[in-house]
């Protein structure tokens, strides 16, 4: 599919980021970068078990949490 | 007052990712040839007897409510489990804990909470000497360092270290001349099932469970205590979430950082609570209030009791039993005697 959405053509002007979309994008740059600060030391995953031991041998997801007895 | 802090809070669980992933994965590489036993040997071991463990924090709570001058009074059986930041707190007490969790990959600062035989001056980073976590460091920090170093030494081979891939090799150095015996897993740093997984890419490389930490160490070794120990009933001291009454907001964790995002609305972003039980009004921060938020969702989920004793704190609501550290302690005795016997 991408060869045919690929441009075929040349553009006789010269598109320039608007000044606000370029602001945008500093300060959610900034943002971003400020908030990383901010975070844990250590991920937390919505919608996953405690502790993942890797695939089974079955093919299953070993996504439980039952832990060691 | 606005609800900033709540907002930026939403925002804190891929800014985490974005905080310790690619050290993380750097420091796992590095790290790699070291490792020699799982975490998953360390469920294995005999930890205290019966199934209640204490997990211990370094919270304000830990010497407001001297929760370990108590703890180590009460005989407790059970299995102890510190995070790193309260490993000097409890060997000071002459509580030696079974497992130390470490998880934090930063290079310079966590080596500290094992005492750090190379810091000879006080850093330029005021971060021991601003926060409230190990309050010994704010008073003296060269002299604190060196007394820590001593007791580290001294108990390290009774230890064991439940330690991330993603910690600082520095920290590695410093557990392994102290003679502790290092168990190893990944934090899980995203959903495994999804195409490129940096917990996948982990796991694939070196085999170690990954264990979701639920955005702190405090979390991470709750949970390291039930689905990895395998312990039913579980303590928390020094694990509050939030910030003592009265805490100036210049010696809170992230203060820098929120100066740095926000400017003169930084005060906006804390988020003060009253807990039920003290009538106490604490506060968070954004950070905080984010682990507060992922602990009571984890909380719902968990196969194990957990008490919260820390008679403080923010860490309160569904699937968290709220206990005097003494009545926990006294059931817990009970029912040590009672697996113990059959």
């Amino acid at each position: 599919m991408t060869e045919f959405l690929k441009g075929n053509y040349e553009l006789k002007v010269e598109i320039e980021e608007k000044k606000e979309d370029a602001e945008a994008s500093a300060i959610d740059e900034f943002e971003r970068k400020a908030l990383s600060k901010l975070g844990g030391s250590i991920c937390f995953v919505s919608k996953k078990g405690f502790l993942w031991t890797g695939d089974k041998n079955d093919g299953s997801r070993t996504t439980d949490r039952t832990p060691a007895e | 007052m606005t609800d900033l802090g709540r907002r930026i809070a939403r925002r804190l669980s891929d800014a985490t990712f974005e905080r310790v992933a690619a050290v993380g994965a750097e420091n796992a590489a590095v790290n790699r040839p070291r490792i020699e036993r799982s975490l998953l040997e360390l469920a294995e071991e005999r930890l205290g007897t019966g199934k209640a463990a204490v997990v211990i924090g370094a919270g304000p709570s830990l010497y407001r409510r001297r929760s370990l001058e108590r703890l180590a009074a009460a005989d407790f059986t059970g299995a102890i489990v510190a995070v790193d930041s309260a490993l000097g707190a409890c060997l000071r007490q002459g509580i030696v804990p079974h497992v130390v969790v470490t998880v934090d990959p930063h290079h310079e600062r966590i080596v500290r909470w094992f005492g750090d035989p190379a810091m000879m001056v006080a850093p330029a980073d005021d971060y021991f000497r601003r926060q409230e976590m190990d309050p010994h460091q704010a008073e003296d920090e060269i002299a604190a360092n060196r007394a820590l170093v001593e007791l580290v030494d001294r108990y390290g081979r009774e230890i064991r270290v439940a330690i991330a891939t993603s910690a600082a090799p520095a920290v590695v150095d410093r557990c392994e001349a102290a003679g502790m015996r290092l168990y190893w897993w990944n934090p899980m740093y995203d959903d495994y099932d999804k195409p490129g997984s940096l917990s996948r890419r982990l796991w694939e490389a070196n085999g170690l469970p990954c264990l979701n930490g639920g955005g702190n160490v405090g979390t991470a070794a709750w949970v390291l205590t039930h689905a990895a120990l395998g312990k039913r009933r579980i303590g928390l001291v020094g694990i509050d979430l939030g910030y003592a009454p009265g805490t100036p907001y210049e010696k809170t964790q992230y203060f820098p950082e929120l100066v740095e995002l926000l400017g003169a609305r930084h005060r906006e972003a804390f988020i003060h609570t009253e807990n039920p039980v003290t009538r106490e009004m604490w506060f968070s921060d954004p950070a905080y209030h984010w682990f507060r938020e992922v602990f009571l969702e984890m909380a719902r989920e968990a196969d194990c009791q957990t008490f919260n004793c820390t008679e403080g704190g923010l860490l309160f609501g569904e699937g968290v039993i709220t206990s005097t550290l003494d009545a926990f302690l006294e059931t817990a005795g009970l029912e040590a005697g009672k697996d113990h016997h059959g």
